[in-house]
């Protein structure tokens, strides 16, 4: 799951970076509204945190700019001006969500998941698919009740396959959601980790669909 | 017309004026006129005496003849109020000679009341004479008859009174009606004058009233050149006014902004390091979070007082910001409903309704399990504290679990926090019991008919 953080107070994204990747998110970082604007144009990212007083360009136009051109990942807005005409304005600009500066990394964690969730069309915390359970909240994922190791390459790539069950995911877009902007995009390294994911789950789970992608299915699924 | 008002004061004096200068105008005008009358009156009576003198002197020198050759008819005609008569004096026997008008009766005369004469020996005076006719007589007495029958007469003319006295009170009543006429023509005039000379006040009357109710934003118009400079000076007032707030208003944001970013920044570090330090600075770091919202939801509000003339239809309130609402809160897909009729409007800031009606309606949904409801009416009388007029109340309803009732018992005091703890977290109610507060309104939390939480706003209507 791939997170664009626009924010030009260094220490606070840098923060954010690092609480994002730890919470198992690739995660790319802009420091001004115009690299915020071009990345949310050019890039699949599954959530947004936009400071609204950005240099360059404010966070509100981009993110109209960005709805005008129906970029519509889901954005949180993050802002200091707590007032309801602020939130209203964001909100109306195109927003899903807003997090009132100082604001405790935990809630914005819960509400960075509760947007992909949406997105993905799920409608609680837990995503389950046969015998796999990923728990959003904490970053884990359980087969029949026992936790399962996962490095964090094998968690994002697993949970962006179960938050996108029963669904072709393309191995582009698997690389343009599990990969920061900087990524290598020629390099075999989603085959390698599908490869071992198939070793710590049953393996008939991840269908590869030939010149299409791959496919998580409950066990026993025929295709 | 009010008594204390400007056009009050000149109407008044203007009438005063009136009333003192006019009668007097009018006794000048009259004693000249009297003393103009009367003189003629002497003159014309003199003149007789004169005649009657010479004629009775012409032919006799023995005594007076009677006077004939004058050709004055009304000492002919019986009682006709003029007269003439020749009597003898010291006792001495002699005719007495009379006009015939006088028709045999006698002339009371002033030298028997003891009038004495003028300059010229002639004695005036008034009386009541033949037929009870008031009249003024000239007394003069001459000597008739030449040696031994030389002897003293009174020679008396009377002219009747009541002709200058009716002249006089014709003349006085043709004054008084006039002098009258042009009073009620002056005052009428002032009258006009002031109405059209204050005209210019009371637009400007008008156009206060308008910027108060928020209809205008300065003092529009052509005004006189009297009144431009205070026009100016009001305009500029009301300018500096919205200018400071403005300026205020700015300065808090930008404060929040360069306050809350590095607090952010802080807690954030801090929360990720288990030392000793990093636990106070976070603690720290939580408490200044808690001051700086609360000093600047106060230094907002402070910045608003003295704000004059705004008014904020509700509807496109209610509206923007249940709109935000149902993104924020789509997924416990809450079904709101705004009952306002269009043109319901709020006397006061639109960022303080928006504040409002934010914070309640947000804090609705948190607590909602599937339905918000938003109703705003106009109501008169039954105000804050008994107070009349016409006041707008609002209600904004849940059906989540509500209040316990010592809570709802419980008054929000003004400036005091139930969450005085946790900024965002809590009821966030305190901010609207201090925004209702400062517009004199008032706010109170109740049981809804849906069972949950009924939070009823009073505010200032704007008519």
């Amino acid at each position: 799951m791939r997170v664009l953080i626009v924010e030009d107070d260094r220490d606070l994204n840098r923060q954010l970076v690092s609480a994002l990747t730890d919470a198992g998110y690739a995660v790319d970082a802009a420091f001004d509204g115009e690299e915020g604007y071009f990345l949310g144009d050019t890039e699949p990212y599954d959530v947004v945190i936009l400071d609204t007083g950005l240099p360059k360009m404010d966070g509100i136009r981009v993110l109209e700019q960005w709805r005008r051109s129906e970029r519509n990942m889901p954005v949180i807005i993050l802002t200091a001006r707590d007032r309801w005409s602020d939130k209203v304005a964001g909100m109306d600009a195109g927003a899903d969500d807003y997090v009132a500066k100082p604001f405790h990394m935990q809630e914005l964690l819960a509400r960075v998941r509760a947007q992909m969730r949406r997105a993905s069309g799920h409608a609680r915390s837990d995503i389950e698919c046969g015998p796999l359970r990923l728990d959003t909240k904490t970053a884990r994922v359980t087969m029949n009740g026992q936790p399962i190791k996962l490095t964090s390459h094998e968690y994002r790539l697993l949970a962006y396959l179960m938050h996108h069950n029963e669904r072709v995911v393309s191995r582009t877009e698997l690389v343009e959601h599990l990969y920061e902007q900087d990524f290598d995009r020629d390099s075999n390294t989603i085959e390698v980790f599908i490869g071992r994911l198939r070793k710590k789950i049953p393996p008939d789970m991840i269908k590869t669909i030939r010149g299409l992608g791959y496919r998580l299915s409950k066990e026993g699924d025929e295709n | 017309m009010k008594t204390n008002s400007l056009a009050f004061r000149l109407f008044v004096t203007a009438a005063a004026w009136v009333l003192v200068v006019l009668p007097i105008a009018g006794w000048i005008i009259f004693s000249r006129y009297r003393y103009e009358a009367v003189t003629t009156f002497d003159t014309r009576i003199s003149f007789f005496l004169t005649v009657v003198i010479s004629d009775a002197d012409e032919h006799s020198e023995s005594g007076p003849t009677p006077p004939n050759n004058w050709g004055e008819g009304l000492f002919e005609i019986t009682h006709s109020g003029w007269y003439w008569q020749i009597k003898p004096l010291d006792g001495r026997p002699g005719p007495t000679l009379r006009s015939r008008s006088l028709s045999g009766d006698g002339l009371p005369l002033p030298s028997e009341h003891k009038i004495e004469p003028n300059d010229k020996e002639v004695r005036w005076g008034n009386f009541v004479g033949p037929g009870d006719q008031r009249v003024r007589i000239a007394e003069q007495v001459y000597v008739f008859g030449e040696g031994k029958s030389a002897q003293r007469y009174s020679v008396a003319v009377a002219g009747r009174l009541s002709e200058v006295e009716e002249n006089l009170a014709a003349f006085r009543s043709q004054l008084i009606q006039a002098l009258a006429l042009a009073g009620i023509g002056l005052l009428a005039v002032t009258l006009f004058q002031i109405r059209f000379g204050l005209f210019p006040l009371s637009r400007v009357e008008q156009s206060l009233a308008a910027i108060r109710s928020g209809e205008a934003a300065k003092l529009d118009g052509e005004l006189p050149t009297e009144i431009k400079p205070l026009q100016q000076e009001l305009n500029a007032l009301l300018k500096s006014n919205q200018e400071i707030v403005e300026r205020a208003r700015t300065h808090v944001g930008n404060l929040a902004h360069a306050l809350k970013t590095p607090l952010a920044v802080l807690i954030n570090e801090a929360r990720g390091d288990p030392s000793p330090l990093a636990r106070k600075v976070a603690e720290q770091a939580d408490t200044m979070t808690t001051q700086v919202n609360l000093y600047l939801d106060r230094a907002r509000m402070a910045a608003r007082i003295g704000v004059i003339g705004r008014v904020t239809e509700v509807r496109p309130v209610g509206e923007s910001i249940v709109r935000a609402l149902e993104r924020i809160y789509r997924d416990k897909q809450i079904t709101y409903s705004l009952d306002c009729p269009a043109g319901t409007r709020f006397q006061g800031e639109r960022q303080d309704l928006e504040e409002m009606l934010g914070n309640l309606l947000d804090n609705a949904s948190k607590w909602a399990r599937s339905r918000v409801s938003l109703v705003a009416a106009a109501t008169s009388g039954g105000g804050p504290n008994g107070a009349s007029g016409n006041w707008l109340e609002i209600r904004v309803d849940d059906d989540g679990p509500g209040l316990t009732p010592e809570q709802v018992a419980e008054p929000i005091a003004r400036g005091r926090r139930l969450d005085e703890t946790k900024p965002g977290s809590g009821l966030g109610h305190s901010i609207v019991a201090d925004l209702a507060y400062c517009y004199s309104g008032k706010f109170e939390l109740t049981r809804s008919e849906a069972g949950g939480l009924s939070a009823r706003l009073t505010l200032p209507l704007a008519t």
